[in-house]
C-alpha cells in the first residue's frame, strides 16, 4: 500500500526501525498496585557458555527500569536516569519522582525523533518507583512518548502478556507483593515460546513499594517465586499459538539479529494487537 | 540537489502510521487527493518547494495533526478554557493521568493536537523563552509576543534539511497585563488569534458550535461547560472509541490569574451538562440510532 | 597614608613591590589589568534580623521592613518575607540585590515545579536545601550571596520544620531562630517560651505570635538598623500561610533609653 497523503522524512524514518528493535528484545512485564509495583522479564544468553543479557536496571531505592531492545542504549539512558535521580537528592534531598523520571526520558527522547544526526534511542523502557503518591508503572518509547499504565508488557510475544494483564488487571489493585508477582509471571510465562519454560536462570524480578526498596532477584533467588506458579511453561500453547512452532535451540541476544520466524511471530503478534485493540476500545 | 529514494518512500506512509498509533493518535484513511508533485522527491525533504510552490513536509504534517484527538479552547473576556478529548487507547491506561494539557510560566495555557511528544517539545521551548524573558525582563512575557517567538521557533523547523517540522497544532492562551489571549498555531509556523479554537479530528463540527458562542458575555464557569459540551459532540465523528475528558482554565478573578485544571465539582458539572446536551440533540433528531454510553 | 580606598589595607608597593596579577592570574577576562577580579567584599544595602519560632501547628516568622544603606535608614518599603509554594516561607537578611536575586531563584523554582502535575509539593527541607547548596556553590566561587536566611514550613511528616542557612553554606535547626542581631537580641527571649524541641508542644498559635511581636519591639529599642514597621507570616496546615504587612510594633515604651549611657554627647 502506498498512501500519498501520509508521508514523513528521514529523521522520523529511523523512528520506525527503532519501534521494531523493541519487538526483538525478549519480553517483559510490570504492572502495580496501590503500594508496590513489580517488573518481571526474560532474559536471554548469546550462547550456551555466555551469561544472560541483564534485563532489570536499579536506577535508584525507589526507582528501577526494565528494557526491551538495545540494552547498550537502556544503560545510557538509566545512568541518565540515575543523574536525574542523584540530583533531585543532592539539590533537593528528595527522591526523583517516577512520573518526572519518565517525561525526563521521554523529552530527551524525542529529540532524537526530530532532527538529523544520531538516532533514536532502539529501546523501550518500562520503569517503576514508588514515591510520596505511591506505586507507578511507565511505559517509554522510543517516539518520545511515555504513559502510565496498570500494567504493562513489551518486547517479543508481548501481546500474549498484554492479553492475560488486560484479563486480571482489575484485581492488582488490592493485590499483595506476592500476589502481583506471581501475575507479573503468568503474564511473562504467556509470552514463552512453544518449548521454553521460566527458569531461574532466565527469569528476573523486581519489586518496589511501600516499605519495600528497589529488589532485584536473580537467579537462585528467583526459584522461590516460580515455585508458586501452577506451571512454569506457557499453558495455552496450542490454543492461541498453533502455528507458532519455532525450535530455535539458541535464542538470540537482545543486540543481535531476531530469527526471521522469530520477528515473523512478533509481526503477527502486531496485527493481533490491532484487533485486539478495537475490541477493547468499544 | 533533490534526494529520491524510493525503498524509504514507500515505507514512510507504513511508518507514520504507526507512529501515530504507538502515540495514541486515532488513524483514518480520508481518501487519495490528486497531487502532482506528490512521490517526485519534492516531498521527502524540508528545504524544498515543488515546481508549484509547496513544501509538502509541512503539509504531511498538517496532516498528521488532522487525525490528532480533538483540542479547543474558548477565550472569554476574562480568561481561557482548554479542552481536550483523550482517546483511550487501552484499557490498562490509568485512568485520568497522563494529562495532555500543559501550563507555561504561571497563567498560559498550552494543548495541542498530533504528535504529542513535539508538543512537549514545544511547550519546552515555551517555558524556556518564558526563563529567559523573565531572566532579562524581571517581569512575565506577554502572550502575543510568547507565541510570536514560538511562531518563528516553529518556522525555523520548516526550513533546513537537518530537521522535521513539528506534527503538532497547538492552542495557546492565556491573561497577562493586556487582558485574555487565545492563538493556534500550525506546523508551517504561521499563527492567527481565536476566540474560540479547535484542532484535530473533530475540529470541523467543534468550529461550526464555536462559531456560535457569544464571547463577549461568556463567563470562564460556562466556557467550561461549552468546552465540555463541544468535546463530546467533536466525539461523535469518533464514536467507537473510549474518551476521557481533560478541561483547565486560567483566569483572572476564578483562578486568580494562575492556569489549573479546573476543580472536580465543576469538571463533573460540565460533564453532566455536555451529556444533556447531547442526549437532547440526539431526541431531537428522533433517529432511532442508537445511544451511545459514554460515562467514564 | 595612602587615600585610594583601593588600596586600604593592602601592602605597600614602596616596601613589597607592585601586586603581580600574572602570579596569580585573578582575572584572566581583563588582561593585564592592575587588580584581580574583586566579588562583593560587604553588603551594600542591607536588611536587618529574621525572628521566627515553631509552635504546635506550625511556624511564625516576622522581618521589619528597613533597606539600610550602611547607617542611613534609606527604604522603609522592602518586603523580606516570601511565600514559596503552599505552605512555605522563605524569610531573608542581609544584602538586598542578592535578596531579590534569591527571591526571583525562589520564584523560578516554583514555576518549575507546579510544571510537574505529579503531585509531589516543593515543601520547606527541600526548598532549604536548595538554597544551602546555592549559597555553598556561590561561596566556593568566592562570590557569596551575602545573606542569612530561615526557611520556615512543614517537614516530610508533616511537623512544623525551621531550618536555617547563611552565606557560607552553614545550616542548622532549631526550634527558635534568629539571624544577624537578633541571634543576640531575640533569641535569649524566644528561648523563654521554647527552651528545646520537646516545648514545641506546649506552644500554641497565639503565644508564639506575642513572643515574636514583642521580640520585634525589643529589635527595635536596641538595633539602630531596625524599624518598628515589619511583616509576619504564620504557618498553620488549617489556615495555610497567613501574610501581615504593615504590622507596628505597639505600647512602645522608651523610658529606658535615659539611663543607656556612654555615647554621643552625654557625661558618664
Amino acid at each position: 500500500m502506498r498512501s500519498r497523503r501520509r508521508n514523513t522524512n528521514l529523521s522520523l524514518i529511523k523512528v520506525e526501525y527503532a519501534l521494531e528493535a523493541i519487538k526483538q528484545g525478549s519480553a517483559v512485564v510490570g504492572l502495580t498496585t496501590k503500594t508496590h509495583a513489580v517488573l518481571v522479564a526474560l532474559k536471554r544468553n548469546a550462547e550456551e557458555l555466555g551469561s544472560y543479557q541483564k534485563k532489570i536496571i536499579k536506577v535508584d531505592e525507589h526507582l528501577g527500569i526494565a528494557l526491551a531492545g538495545l540494552a547498550p542504549d537502556a544503560r545510557v539512558l538509566s545512568n541518565y536516569l540515575r543523574e536525574q535521580a542523584l540530583n533531585q537528592k543532592m539539590v533537593f534531598n528528595r527522591p526523583l519522582s517516577t512520573e518526572k523520571a519518565s517525561i525526563l526520558l521521554a523529552d530527551k527522547a524525542q529529540k532524537n525523533t526530530q532532527s538529523y544526526g544520531g538516532r533514536p534511542y532502539g529501546v523501550g523502557l518500562l520503569i517503576i518507583g514508588y514515591d510520596e503518591t505511591g506505586a507507578h508503572l511507565f511505559e517509554f518509547q522510543p517516539s518520545g512518548s511515555s504513559l502510565e499504565y496498570v500494567g504493562a508488557a513489551i518486547g517479543a510475544r508481548s501481546q500474549a502478556g498484554r492479553t492475560y494483564l488486560e484479563r486480571t488487571f482489575e484485581e492488582y489493585a488490592n493485590a499483595t507483593k506476592e500476589e502481583l508477582i506471581v501475575h507479573g509471571l503468568n503474564a511473562l510465562r504467556d509470552t514463552l515460546a512453544q518449548d521454553k519454560e521460566l527458569t531461574k536462570l532466565n527469569t528476573s524480578i523486581a519489586v518496589v513499594g511501600k516499605d519495600t526498596e528497589f529488589t532485584l532477584y536473580d537467579d537462585d533467588d528467583v526459584q522461590q517465586w516460580l515455585d508458586r506458579l501452577d506451571s512454569v511453561a506457557n499453558n495455552r500453547r496450542g490454543a492461541a499459538a498453533g502455528n507458532d512452532d519455532d525450535d530455535d535451540e539458541d535464542e538470540n541476544n537482545d543486540e543481535g539479529d531476531e530469527k526471521k520466524d522469530d520477528a515473523a511471530a512478533s509481526a503477527e503478534e502486531e496485527g493481533v494487537k490491532d484487533e485486539d485493540k478495537m475490541e477493547t476500545d468499544e | 540537489m533533490v534526494r529520491v529514494n524510493k525503498p524509504y518512500h514507500v515505507s514512510l506512509a507504513e511508518f507514520l502510521l504507526q507512529m501515530l498509533q504507538v502515540l495514541g493518535v486515532g488513524v483514518h484513511d480520508d481518501g487519495e487527493r490528486g497531487r502532482t508533485s506528490v512521490g517526485t522527491g519534492y516531498d521527502l525533504s524540508n528545504s524544498v518547494f515543488s515546481p508549484d510552490g509547496r513544501n509538502f513536509q509541512v503539509e504531511y504534517a498538517a496532516k498528521a495533526v488532522e487525525n490528532g484527538s480533538t483540542s479547543l479552547a474558548i477565550k472569554t473576556p476574562t480568561g481561557v478554557v482548554f479542552a481536550v478529548e483523550k482517546i483511550i487507547t487501552s484499557k490498562l491506561l490509568v485512568p485520568n493521568k497522563n494529562n495532555r494539557i500543559q501550563t507555561i510560566g504561571r497563567s498560559i495555557g498550552a494543548v495541542y493536537s498530533g504528535l504529542l511528544p513535539d508538543g512537549r517539545h514545544l511547550v519546552s521551548r515555551a517555558r524556556d523563552e518564558f526563563n529567559s524573558y523573565r531572566g532579562q525582563y524581571k517581569e512575565d512575557i506577554t502572550v502575543p509576543y510568547l507565541i510570536d517567538r514560538l511562531g518563528n521557533y516553529v518556522q525555523a523547523y520548516t526550513c533546513y534539511n537537518s530537521v522535521r517540522p513539528f506534527g503538532i497544532t497547538s492552542i495557546i492562551g492565556g491573561v497577562d497585563g493586556e487582558g485574555s489571549h487565545l492563538y493556534m498555531l500550525e506546523p508551517s509556523g504561521v499563527y492567527w488569534g481565536y476566540k474560540g479554537a479547535a484542532a484535530g479530528k473533530g475540529r470541523q463540527s467543534a468550529k461550526n458550535e464555536l462559531e456560535k458562542l457569544k464571547y463577549d458575555e461568556l463567563t470562564s464557569k460556562d466556557a467550561i461547560k461549552e468546552a465540555a459540551r463541544i468535546i463530546y459532540l467533536a466525539h461523535e465523528d469518533n464514536k467507537d472509541k473510549d474518551f476521557e475528558i481533560e478541561i483547565s482554565w486560567v483566569d483572572t478573578v476564578e483562578t486568580k490569574g494562575l492556569h489549573q485544571f479546573v476543580p472536580e465539582d465543576l469538571l463533573a458539572e460540565a460533564k453532566a451538562y455536555a451529556q444533556d446536551k447531547l442526549n437532547e440533540d440526539e431526541d431531537e433528531d428522533e433517529e432511532d440510532d442508537e445511544d451511545e454510553d459514554m460515562d467514564n | 597614608m595612602d587615600h585610594d580606598p583601593f588600596r586600604w589595607g593592602r601592602p605597600n608597593d614602596a616596601t613589597y613591590g607592585g601586586y603581580n596579577t600574572k602570579i596569580a592570574h585573578a582575572n584572566p577576562q581583563a588582561g593585564n589589568a592592575a587588580m584581580p577580579t574583586m566579588n562583593t567584599q560587604q553588603p551594600i544595602v542591607t536588611g536587618t534580623s529574621v525572628i521566627a519560632m515553631k509552635f504546635k501547628d506550625g511556624i511564625v516568622i516576622a522581618a521589619d521592613n528597613l533597606g539600610s544603606y550602611g547607617a542611613l535608614a534609606r527604604f522603609d518599603d522592602v518586603e523580606r518575607l516570601f511565600p514559596v509554594g503552599e505552605n512555605t516561607v522563605v524569610g531573608i537578611s542581609g544584602d538586598i540585590s542578592d535578596l531579590q536575586y534569591i527571591s526571583r531563584l525562589l520564584e523560578d523554582l516554583e514555576i518549575d515545579n507546579n510544571y510537574d502535575y505529579d503531585g509531589h509539593s516543593l515543601r520547606a527541607p527541600h526548598i532549604h536545601e536548595y538554597l544551602q547548596k546555592v549559597f555553598y556553590a556561590r561561596r566556593s566561587k568566592m562570590d557569596p550571596l551575602w545573606n542569612s536566611t530561615i526557611v520556615g514550613g512543614f517537614d516530610d511528616e508533616g511537623k512544623p520544620f525551621l531550618k536555617y542557612v547563611d552565606l557560607l553554606g552553614v545550616k542548622y535547626s532549631a526550634p527558635t531562630l534568629a539571624t544577624g542581631f537578633g541571634a543576640y537580641l531575640a533569641s535569649p527571649i524566644l528561648r523563654k517560651v521554647i527552651f528545646e524541641e520537646k516545648d514545641v508542644e506546649k506552644v500554641d498559635e497565639e503565644t508564639a505570635r506575642n513572643a515574636i511581636k514583642e521580640c520585634m519591639k525589643v529589635l527595635y529599642y536596641r538595633d539602630a538598623r531596625s524599624l518598628d514597621k515589619y511583616s509576619m507570616i504564620t504557618i498553620t496546615k488549617e489556615k495555610g500561610v497567613v501574610f501581615e504587612k504593615n504590622l507596628r510594633s505597639e505600647n512602645q515604651s522608651w523610658r529606658f533609653a535615659k539611663d543607656i549611657k556612654g555615647y554621643g554627647t552625654q557625661k558618664v
